[in-house]
């Protein structure tokens, strides 16, 4: 299977963050996901949505990435928002136990509603 | 599909995904942090390191890890580690020996009795605890870390073992070329106006085995011969090497005797290169079999002869002799080539004037033969001159 090469995109949206990963999160490249959101934590946002839309599958580096974003930030009393994620993504992220330390949305736009009005 | 069952299809992935880590084409610093990376995505756990065992300092090196304080991976003391079971999970628990902060899990890494280093990591996002069916997982991988560590580990060896003999290699070959020129400048001392002969020659010769397209060994090989060609004069009188009349027929004979002598000495020497002694004994040969000292002919003298006879020659000629005065360049040249085929050979000939010509025009960044020429030459002329013969023996 010819994997697509990751990168990642983001833009601000109010007092979010909204990141865009591209490609399969499978190898050190992955780590640009966590410098992407260390930069907009470092300017003191504390909301970060991730769109999975153009990521379907992760692999246990691409776990141990995002591990580092929910520590992050959680040291920061921040909040971690998912969205459109494929069923592969959210199985895996469910079978893990990640889904309690995340806000899982089913687009991005219900996500930035809930960071903006705190309800769903 | 049951949570145990997609769970056990994570870890068999994680499995493959250490696989790949270990056996990509990346460097090593990037293979060790993909496989904590790994390591700590199939455990979740936030806190990772890999730490190997630096046997001759007795101390643990931090490859990688994160979240660790490294101060706190440095107070590991590895005596402790080896007395746990080899690449068996180890619960830290309260132990204030192994106690790392925020270090929950410790497998100590070995291969057969050699111990390796050691993994740790700490607890997991989700809380809960190490499970059996993750310490048999750590096991499992601890087992291939510790083999890929090892491996490294010996290649790392072979590396430095293989430097240290490139580096003393390197060191015999300087004391090598030292002790030659040193021989050499006791040769050219017995004769005052042959001084430098032999490093020239040596130079000559080597310019033109590179122009023939040989190898650097090859080429080395031409130099020393170059240099030791004339060591047979160590036994001949100094009386004799320096007379200004005429020889007789018996001082031409004596003086004759040295490239047999020359071959006497070097072949007691067991040079890493070919054909040296062949090269130093016939460089007076000629291709009509006119030379000495066997009066070998044609196919009888190789290429390494050739090169050594013209190179020898052609010094001879544009160097002060006791007997005669030194020929300008472009005499000598025209002397070379009206001695083809009797005396040198038109293969030699062409690639010398070949690398001289280059020489002259700044082809080549390093020239051999141009800074041992007369400074008074005419260069242009010198280079119209070998430009013609260079055309004339490219005819087939």
């Amino acid at each position: 299977m010819k994997s697509v090469q990751f990168s990642v995109a983001s833009r601000r949206e109010g007092d979010a963050a909204i990141i865009y990963p591209k490609g399969y999160l499978n190898n050190l490249s992955g780590e640009n996901l966590v410098i992407e959101c260390g930069i907009y934590i470092g300017k003191g946002i504390t909301k970060i949505v991730v769109n999975f839309s153009e990521t379907d599958l992760i692999n246990s580096i691409g776990i141990s990435m995002l591990l580092q974003i929910i520590e992050d930030l959680k040291n920061i009393k921040g909040t971690i928002c998912c969205t459109n994620m494929s069923k592969l993504l959210r199985d895996t992220f469910e079978m893990l136990g990640l889904m309690q330390h995340m806000l899982v949305f089913p687009v991005e736009s219900d996500a930035l509603t809930y960071l903006k009005t705190g309800k769903l | 599909m049951s949570t145990e069952l997609k769970k056990a299809l994570y870890n068999i992935s994680a499995l493959a995904d250490l696989g790949q880590a270990i056996t990509s084409e990346n460097d090593f610093h990037e293979k060790i942090q993909s496989v904590l990376y790994v390591i700590t995505g199939t455990f979740l756990a936030n806190k990772g390191a890999l730490l190997f065992y630096d046997k001759p300092t007795k101390k643990l090196n931090t490859l990688t890890q994160k979240g660790f304080a490294p101060d706190d991976l440095n107070r590991l003391n590895p005596e402790e580690l080896m007395s746990l079971g080899r690449n068996e999970p180890y619960l830290i628990g309260g132990d204030p020996v192994l106690a790392v902060a925020g270090a929950e899990i410790l497998t100590p890494l070995w291969v057969r009795d050699e111990f390796i280093g050691a993994l740790l990591l700490s607890g997991k996002l989700t809380v809960g605890p190490y499970t059996l069916e993750d310490l048999e997982l750590l096991n499992v991988i601890a087992n291939q870390i510790a083999i890929a560590l090892n491996n490294h580990s010996l290649f790392m060896d072979l590396s430095d073992k293989l430097e240290e003999n490139r580096r003393l290699y390197e060191e015999m070959r300087h004391i090598y070329h030292g002790t030659l020129q040193a021989f050499a400048a006791a040769i050219d001392a017995k004769d005052a106006y042959t001084k430098n002969h032999s490093h020239r020659v040596a130079k000559y010769s080597a310019a033109i085995a590179r122009e023939l397209g040989w190898d650097e060994h090859e080429i080395e090989g031409m130099y020393v011969a170059g240099y030791l060609h004339d060591v047979g004069k160590l036994a001949i009188s100094n009386t004799l090497l320096n007379k200004v009349t005429p020889f007789t027929p018996e001082e031409r004979e004596e003086i004759r005797k040295h490239s047999t002598l020359s071959h006497s000495i070097t072949a007691k020497i067991k040079f890493p290169w070919k054909n040296v002694e062949d090269m130093v004994w016939h460089h007076h040969e000629r291709l009509d079999g006119r030379g000495y000292p066997e009066a070998l002919a044609q196919e009888s003298l190789s290429d390494g002869v050739r090169i050594l006879s013209l190179a020898d020659s052609f010094d001879a000629m544009t160097s002060q002799r006791p007997y005669r005065k030194k020929m300008d360049v472009q005499s000598a040249i025209a002397e070379l080539r009206k001695n083809l085929e009797s005396q040198f050979d038109h293969k030699v000939m062409l690639v010398f004037c070949k690398v001289l010509d280059k020489e002259i025009k700044g082809e080549l960044p390093e020239p051999d033969i141009l800074p041992h020429l007369d400074r008074d030459s005419d260069l242009s002329v010198i280079s119209a001159l070998l430009e013609g013969i260079i055309v004339e023996l490219s005819r087939p």
